[in-house]
């Protein structure tokens, strides 16, 4: 099944120059109601015309996607972070990059920053001393590899990569030109930026909110716009079913997409039958940041016979399995150019087309592909993406750096071991909700006497899963 | 009956902080500990607790500690 945009792909754009092409194209402001076009948009801001960094501290209101449009059509290197960040990680993070400009409207000054306002309602913090490192000029984003933990490690993405990652999505998404997207998927994940530049580029309205979908207003504002789509990881899924989404035709709605895992089994069958019942499609993708975006997808008439599996690649991309260790490498023109710990990481771009994923995958007869593993240490708490060797690097540092190991139990707890029996299970479930804003009923702690150890004295992480 | 402090207690629990943090004026999304993962972690606290069973329809409902004490009301759970 294909999409309504067989458009030639003019690779010769950037990503804001098909969005501005896009005249048509309204925000809507889900505070006030107003709808501001992309016209309305095009160069508001008085910002220098330089290279450098900007920190955008997201909350998916209409201010915020005007900065990022802004800054994207500009030299500058677009670093999109959660306002939500904990203030110690921001603050790290800003003293480390030296960001050029930030924009984050809960705060009024920072120090080494003087206020600049550079419209009529958007203010700018300006670096009062010009950071002197330079930026490789492929690299046009930088995204997060964790939405919470505060890592200084980024993604570095071209524009490219950008462009690249939503027209292979375009190429299969039923986007249509006078389509209403809610933009309930944070755009600091890639999977909400996907959302944001494929709809920006092919779609009529952008709803701006940061209302989510346990609050009536999100379902006010999603009757009173006619929203076309929605969009969200299994989580949100499972919340959907919770509120009695599937209960009832949303008739503005016509199609679902899906990411960050894979669905259970109940819920498969009840979203089948919800959009054969109504007539809805539904999308299930795979994709990860470093892929900008998407790596693969599952047709909907796939979503039952194919269950779990995470589809075929997306158009010009395509994937291999590794013979000895069965990982899933993938081949495409959205993947990254390199990780980037610090500034230093900025002046440099590795040009590659491949992708190891972390994820151990087979493949059936037919071309589909399941995911049966992960080689990464990284789990999925809630649709959120954490690494447990940082948070086990955040835990120790809180704790004076006693011996603590984290494992994930099937992406829906995260497991705290250690050696103390002194150690109360609160103080751990404190450090975890003040740092990352993990729920303490999604942690469990576990007293070992006796931490397992590999032959050459590093952690035994299979062992300690094993520790009943 | 000591089902008012019961209360307090069972949404502190949701949402892992004190119970005397716990105020009729309190809101969904109005402190970090509120959002929607402890959302429905309090959803689930509530019917553990009081024996009930709450509606989809009503979960939504549910965005202040007010709206809580009214919707437990309909519920007939006594406080």
């Amino acid at each position: 099944m294909k999409g309504n945009n067989h458009l030639p792909i003019p690779f010769t754009m950037s990503l804001y120059d098909l969005i501005n092409k896009n005249q048509d194209l309204f925000f809507i402001d889900a505070q006030t109601g107003h709808a501001v076009s992309v016209k309305t948009m095009h160069q508001s801001l008085q910002i220098d015309n330089t290279q450098g960094l900007v920190f955008i501290y997201n909350d998916n209101l209409i201010g915020s996607i005007e900065v990022l449009l802004n800054f994207l059509n500009s030299k500058f290197t677009v670093v999109l972070l959660g306002a939500q960040l904990h203030p110690s990680f921001k603050q790290n993070l800003e003293e480390l990059y030296t960001p050029y400009y930030i924009y984050d409207p809960g705060r009024k000054t920072i120090e080494g920053y003087k206020s600049t306002q550079v419209s009529a309602s958007i203010r700018l913090l300006k670096r009062k001393e010009t950071p002197a490192y330079s930026i490789h000029s492929n690299i046009k984003m930088l995204l997060s590899t964790s939405g919470t933990t505060g890592s200084p490690k980024f993604v570095k993405l071209s524009d490219g990569n950008l462009v690249h990652n939503a027209y292979s999505i375009l190429d299969y998404m039923p986007v249509k030109k006078d389509d209403v997207v809610p933009l309930n998927v944070p755009i600091i994940f890639v999977y909400g930026l996907s959302i944001f530049t494929t709809n920006c580029m092919a779609a009529g309205s952008i709803v701006c909110t940061n209302n989510d979908i346990l609050q009536p207003a999100f379902w006010t504002d999603f009757s009173k716009y006619n929203c076309s789509t929605i969009g969200g990881v299994p989580y949100v899924y499972e919340m959907l079913h919770r509120i009695g989404f599937f209960k009832k035709d949303h008739p503005s709605l016509r199609y679902m997409t899906q990411t960050g895992g894979i669905l259970n089994q109940a819920l498969r069958t009840e979203i089948a039958r919800y959009i054969s019942t109504y007539g809805k499609q539904f999308f299930a993708q795979y994709g990860q940041t470093e892929a900008a975006g998407r790596m693969a997808y599952l047709p909907q008439q796939d979503l039952l016979e194919k269950a779990a599996s995470i589809g075929r690649p997306i158009k010009n991309g395509r994937f291999e399995i590794d013979d000895e260790t069965s990982e899933l490498i993938y081949y495409g023109p959205n993947v990254f150019g390199g990780y980037a710990n610090g500034p230093g990481d900025l002046g440099t771009w590795h040009e590659t087309n491949k992708l190891y994923t972390g994820d151990v995958a087979r493949v059936d007869d037919d071309g589909y592909y399941y995911i049966t593993g992960r080689i990464k240490r990284i789990i999925k708490l809630f649709g959120t993406r954490l690494n447990l060797d940082e948070v086990e690097l955040i835990l120790k540092n809180a704790l004076g750096g006693q011996t603590v190991v984290c494992t994930g139990i099937n992406d829906k707890y995260l497991r705290v071991s250690h050696v103390n029996d002194q150690l109360e299970e609160s103080v751990i479930k404190l450090v975890l909700k003040e740092k990352l804003q993990i729920h303490p009923a999604s942690v469990q702690v576990k007293y070992i006497p006796c931490m397992p150890l590999t032959p050459n004295g590093k952690i035994d992480y299979p062992a300690v899963m094993s520790v009943a | 009956m000591h089902t008012q402090q019961n209360l307090q207690e069972v949404i502190a629990k949701a949402f892992g902080i004190a119970p005397t943090d716990i105020t009729d004026e309190l809101e969904y999304q109005g402190i970090p500990e509120w959002d929607s993962v402890s959302h429905l972690v309090l959803v689930t606290e509530l019917e553990t607790a009081y024996g009930i069973t709450i509606e989809m329809e009503d979960v939504l409902t549910m965005g202040s500690v007010a709206k809580v004490k009214e919707l437990l009301k309909k519920y007939n759970v006594i406080m």
